[in-house]
């Protein structure tokens, strides 16, 4: 192997490997996102304006939560070669909750508790490897505010 | 934060429990606290990346995070971090069980 050779392989490995070990970090990618006060508006920040179907998603959650600090939320699908999960609501301030990256052969089955200060909907979209969105909605009751309402 | 990794079949289910108060920021204003959450949770397993999240100050104080991930056996170590807005981390590791 000649130097020049060796030197380029040096170069793809490095170019490799923090994209195999980094996340991707939502907030600083898509600031926007964050900021965004109603749903549609969180969605496209994240997804642009591609077509959002309701299909292949569940979202388990209580029909009537009593502690809205608390919510448990669990997000499935079985979409395979998913890139992100994003799970949104328009009962806080700002939509957007969180959004997770689906690792390589990843499930998604994600758990989570999160916060709504009244009665709302979620929202959870999850993308697939050719940039399809398939979305679920489910309203939850919430008795006692959280998020400090 | 406490991690807790189980074997079951070929799917390892973890369940990550921070301790963190997760105050978004119109909560801090009325709370009189400054608004700090956590930004980031990222779990390893075998120097792969199994799960990623990006977070908001809209999860729960103390947050549980549930996940499965397949491709990891016994006694393999999962370590779970989290970063704050404040850029605080935390990392825990734990063998699954």
């Amino acid at each position: 192997m000649n130097r020049r050779k060796f030197l380029g392989l040096g170069l793809a490995a490095a170019a490799l490997v923090p994209a195999a070990l980094n996340a991707t970090d939502f907030r600083t990618e898509k600031p926007d996102m964050w900021k965004a006060e109603k749903m549609e508006d969180a969605i496209k920040a994240i997804y642009g304006d591609a077509k959002v179907t309701e299909d292949k998603v569940s979202i388990k959650a209580p029909k009537l939560a009593e502690n809205g600090g608390a919510i448990p939320v669990f997000v499935k699908s079985d979409i395979e070669g998913a890139k992100t999960v994003a799970l949104f609501q328009d009962a806080n301030p700002r939509s957007a909750v969180a959004v997770w990256t689906v690792p390589e052969n990843g499930i998604i089955d994600y758990g989570i508790k999160i916060k709504m200060r009244k009665t709302g909907k979620l929202t959870a979209i999850v993308e697939d490897k050719d940039g399809n969105l398939f979305s679920k909605v489910l309203p939850v009751e919430v008795s006692i505010g959280g998020c400090g309402g | 934060m406490k991690v807790k990794a189980k074997l079951k079949g070929d799917v390892i289910k973890v369940k990550v429990l921070a301790k963190h108060a997760n105050v978004g920021p119109e909560e801090g204003e009325k709370k009189k606290v400054e608004a700090n959450f956590i930004t980031s949770v990222v779990a390893k397993c075998n120097d792969k990346v199994v799960y990623e999240l990006s977070g908001s100050g809209f999860i729960s104080k103390n947050p549980l995070f549930k996940f499965q991930f397949k491709g990891a056996k016994k006694g393999d170590k999962v370590e779970v971090t989290w970063t704050d807005l404040k850029g605080k981390t935390e990392t825990k590791a734990k063998a699954i069980k």
